[in-house]
């Protein structure tokens, strides 16, 4: 009986040491023959990306398959670095305003994040890895926002992009104007251009001030000086606008005039915020000079304007034009069905503005990672960074191409060939059922 | 004739206007307060079954349980032979004995912006003691399936409101309190109106900083209370006071989740504000995030409608994916749980009624769930999680003498409740005996208006349940809404009696009545006062 449970201790430790060594060996996926847009060089045909792992380990061309190396031939299709989207609005749970407050730095998507959105799939289907979402744009302060990959069938835990700088969501103009207004009583300040920025200057008084409370506090402490002395309340909402006067945050800011983007910039410096990102930015194209002074990027649409008076004066031109004067612009979606097509908005700016092929492709690749902060991650196919990557039939910016496939961190998300399978099968079992539930009926 | 009738009319009359006369007899309960029930099956679940036993019940309470126990001499003896006798089960968390004013939305409201916190569904001094509905058909339903005490709580809102424990004995609420104030809801449903917060994200936020706030204002007054001097006096707030003893931990949440997401949701807020929590399980996703609530050693009320949530994949994917989740997926969530070893009791929200309820434990059972764990789940564990594991939850000496005695496994569809014990008071599920060509020919299900002629025109209206011969409802009168059970349907006619309490004075009545169509034509006796009769015409739904 000894001997028995000896042998079996003893196989059962064999097989968790068999477990462990095989789970830490990486790995490896080699994609062969394709064309690769690495975007930090130039263009391989014929080109090999060996995978170890989560990241990219090698390319080249007639890279070695290891024994346990898995190969997919690409049989000449282009490979793209995954497609990022800088702004959207899919994956959250439970409404994307909030319009009971006026500001709401509180609020936070990264507690309301729905991994099990449908969109989340669609947007892989478009060759998208990696996205910034975010809520919408009613309040001057309306929260904060996260980066995730499109970890499909993962938690929402697991889909944060982990080492994705903080961001917070400011907007301007007419949205955080006009919320509210259509109900008589229920009108809220601001009511004015003006009165945007000032709640905002109001609100980084307060901050101002809160910080300056607990500096208060944490000085009587150190003193300790009879009674310990009562802190502060703890106010969520201005701590988050505290921390963004410390730089914790990243700003996004909604914008469409370049005057109103003019002067937050103005406002930004005065009390030393990181400014990142305009949102929309359709004017943007009015002021190239000052947003690269100021190194502020622009997030917009390559044609996408006229649907309120403020977002008029713009043209398919716009990202071609800041994209050659140095202002870093991204093409992003805001809207769950463009996100699947955001290569074709890429390919306007080529069509239109005259941007050459590569600088098109930055636009939803490394400009928006830069933006985000997660360049050194992803953004290009380069060794050393994650494995995120769009298998297209024909070149992306082609009007008549399909994304095939798209892999992040080296594993497949999403494969049409296989997916279309399923479907069919699925389609073919619902079929059968419904001839048999058809049969007995027959019968009687 | 007509002169009983008007005796009937200034009877009832006379009872309005005679408020000093009391009853003297309260209840059955002071004639039998010791109980023996010998020679039956128990399962105790504190010790292995015992397979022909006695239990001895004493002033409410057990006290005495045993293969060999002797009965006392002043005990009223209950043959057991034929029955099983299981702890008396329980709802961990019900809203079905709770009844709400009907509140008209006063829609000026929504130009004005002038909301409430009721409006927003900030309650958390809502508590549910206050109202509570507990009728006699609302404890027969809980007796006939072995049910004798549930957890109520309000729903609705963000800070929904207090929970009561109530041992199913009585329908005057005082009598039946185990626990007044006890857990507080707190759901994940923003409100519509314009008003903070109105996305869940703000739900969420706005949770944090009221329990932050609580927490802040029990500090504040500690110290206001240590030294009176030198400190200023903190404004008192009622909302912020009941709040902070949920705040530090020492009183329990109940988080209300809709699907797996807002489980993650509640279980990172309870270990960020430090929270003594439990998980109501509404979207029976729980199954979904096991290894989570494994390492949080989350508590949770399973409910069982096996519904997929709106949110959940399958849903997304047309109907034929939910309908497969729904039959094949969802009904396991219960079993999963019992596998992970979560503890976990069972919850009757979303379902209709306390026999649905048990048929949905049948079903979790029938998708894996072992029967003993199943009845853990109803008795043990569900007192464990209200904090009640000293008084309810098994057959031991010093708890609460609520018991159920079945014929049959009390888990299957075939057991037949024929007594229940609850706070030691004995209640009879009588089955309702149709000899052959007695099979009730009509049904009286629905509203009907009752005119008692003579009686000044006393107009009633009764809403009737009829399950086969038996005949349940509720009627409607000047002097109050009253429940009645026990009634009976043979052939075209219908008889049921009803207490109605009347200014302190009970008034018993008995009605008889042939049904032809949507008529009825009948008499009504009270007691030795009385009688008149009576038309009844049904109304339209």
């Amino acid at each position: 009986m000894k001997k028995k449970i000896l042998f079996s201790v003893f196989i059962s430790v064999f097989i968790l040491a068999g477990m462990s060594l095989s789970s830490g060996a990486e790995k490896s996926l080699l994609l062969k023959d394709g064309k690769v847009i690495t975007i930090s060089g130039d263009t391989i045909e014929g080109g090999d990306i060996l995978i170890k792992g989560r990241k990219i380990a090698k390319l080249g061309k007639n890279l070695p398959a290891g024994p346990d190396t898995e190969v997919i031939d690409l049989k000449g299709q282009w490979v793209m670095p995954g497609i990022i989207d800088s702004h959207s609005h899919i994956a959250i749970e439970g409404g994307v305003n909030e319009m009971g407050d006026l500001m709401t730095p509180q609020v936070d998507i990264k507690d309301v994040i729905y991994p099990e959105d449908i969109n989340i799939f669609y947007a892989l289907t478009g060759g998208v890895t990696t996205i910034h979402t975010m809520h919408g744009s009613a309040n001057p302060i309306g929260g904060r926002g996260i980066v995730l990959k499109l970890r499909w069938g993962k938690s929402a835990e697991e889909m944060i992009f982990k080492g994705a700088p903080l961001t917070i969501k400011w907007a301007l103009g007419e949205n955080p104007k006009q919320t509210n207004f259509f109900l008589p009583g229920q009108s809220r300040y601001p009511k004015t251009r003006m009165g945007v920025e000032a709640s905002l200057r109001y609100e980084f008084e307060k901050a101002k001030d809160y910080l300056s409370k607990w500096e208060d506090y944490r000085q009587k402490l150190k003193a300790k000086k009879g009674e310990p002395p009562l802190p502060p309340r703890k106010d969520y909402r201005t701590e988050v606008v505290a921390d963004t006067l410390k730089g914790k945050y990243w700003v996004r800011c909604h914008a469409y005039q370049s005057e109103e983007m003019l002067s937050i910039m103005h406002l930004c410096k005065e009390y030393g915020i990181k400014l990142v990102c305009f949102e929309h930015g359709l004017e943007g194209y009015r002021i190239t000079n000052e947003l690269v002074k100021y190194s502020a990027a622009v997030s917009t649409f390559s044609d996408f304007w006229s649907y309120k008076w403020e977002a008029y004066n713009t043209m398919p031109h716009a990202v071609a034009l800041m994209a050659q004067r140095g202002v870093l612009v991204a093409i992003n979606s805001d809207d769950a069905e463009r996100m699947r097509r955001l290569f074709v908005d890429a390919a306007k700016a080529v069509r239109f503005g005259g941007l050459s092929e590569l600088e098109a492709l930055k636009t939803i690749t490394i400009n928006p990672a830069i933006i985000m902060g997660i360049e050194k991650q992803t953004g290009t196919i380069e060794p050393g960074k994650d494995a995120d990557l769009a298998v297209f039939n024909r070149h992306p910016l082609d009007p008549y191409t399909v994304c095939q496939m798209t892999l992040i961190d080296g594993e497949v998300y999403f494969d049409r060939a296989k997916h279309l399978e399923e479907r069919k099968k699925a389609e073919e079992e619902r079929k059968k059922k419904e001839e048999e539930a058809k049969k007995p009926k027959e019968k009687k | 004739m007509t002169k009983r009738i008007h005796t009937l009319g200034i009877s009832i009359l006379m009872t309005l206007i005679l408020f000093t006369y009391q009853p003297l007899l309260n209840s059955e309960q002071d004639l039998h307060s010791v109980w023996a029930i010998k020679d039956c099956r128990i399962v105790p679940l504190s010790n292995p079954p015992i397979e022909k036993g006695v239990v001895v019940l004493r002033d409410g309470l057990i006290e005495a349980v045993g293969a060999k126990e002797p009965i006392p001499a002043d005990a009223e003896i209950l043959d057991g032979s034929k029955l099983t006798v299981y702890p008396g089960l329980i709802d961990a968390l019900s809203q079905s004995l709770l009844k709400f004013p009907e509140e008209k939305f006063d829609p000026s409201k929504v130009y004005t912006g002038e909301f409430t916190d009721k409006d927003r569904g900030i309650t958390p001094e809502l508590l549910a003691f206050d109202h509570i509905h507990l009728g006699k058909t609302d404890l027969e339903k809980h007796h006939r399936c072995g049910i004798t005490a549930a957890q109520v709580m309000p729903q609705r809102g963000i800070l929904t409101g207090q929970s009561s424990v109530l041992s199913l004995s009585d329908s005057d609420k005082n009598k039946a309190l185990v626990l007044k104030d006890g857990a507080l809801g707190i759901g994940f449903s923003p409100g519509v109106f314009m008003t903070y917060p109105n996305s869940l994200m703000g739900v969420i936020a706005y949770i944090r900083q009221e329990f932050a706030d609580a927490s802040y204002f029990k500090l504040k007054m500690d110290r206001w209370k240590k030294a009176r001097k030198g400190i200023s006096r903190p404004t008192y707030c009622p909302k912020k006071e009941i709040l902070s003893d949920y705040a530090t931990g020492k009183k329990p949440v109940i988080f209300l989740c809709r699907n797996q997401h807002d489980i993650r949701r509640a279980l990172s807020l309870a270990s960020e504000l430090k929270l003594n929590f439990l998980i109501c399980d509404l979207g029976n996703e729980a199954f979904k995030v096991i290894p989570e609530l494994k390492k949080t050693q989350a508590r949770v009320l399973c409910t069982l409608t096996f519904k997929a949530p709106a949110t959940s994949i399958y849903a997304q994917q047309g109907k034929e994916a939910r309908q497969k989740a729904e039959e094949e997926l969802y009904p396991k969530n219960p079993a999963k749980l019992a596998e992970a070893g979560i503890p976990f009791a069972f919850s009757s929200l979303d379902n209709d009624d306390p026999k649905s309820y048990m048929e949905a434990v049948q079903k979790a059972i029938e998708h894996g769930l072992p029967r003993e764990k199943a009845l853990e789940a109803l008795t043990i564990q569900a007192a464990s999680l209200l904090g009640l594991e000293q008084a309810l939850g098994t057959i031991e000496p010093g708890k609460m003498a609520n018991l159920a005695l079945v014929e049959g496994d009390i888990l299957t569809k075939e057991a037949k409740v024929r007594y229940v014990f609850a706070d030691g008071q004995k209640f009879e599920l009588k089955e309702v005996k149709v000899k052959e060509g007695e099979k009730p020919t009509v049904n009286v299900s629905g509203k009907w208006e009752l005119s008692i002629e003579g009686a000044g025109g006393l107009k009633l209206t009764v809403e009737f349940i009829q399950e086969q011969a038996s005949l349940s409802g509720t009627m409607t009168s000047p002097f109050g809404v009253f429940d009645f059970t026990g009634g009976t349907v043979v052939g075209n006619e219908i008889f049921f009696e009803m207490t109605l309490s009347v200014g302190g004075q009970e008034i018993d009545l008995y009605f008889s009545a042939a049904v032809e169509g949507d008529n009825m034509e009948g008499t009504v006796v009270q007691g030795t006062e009385g009688s008149g009769e009576f038309t009844g015409k049904r109304l339209p739904t």
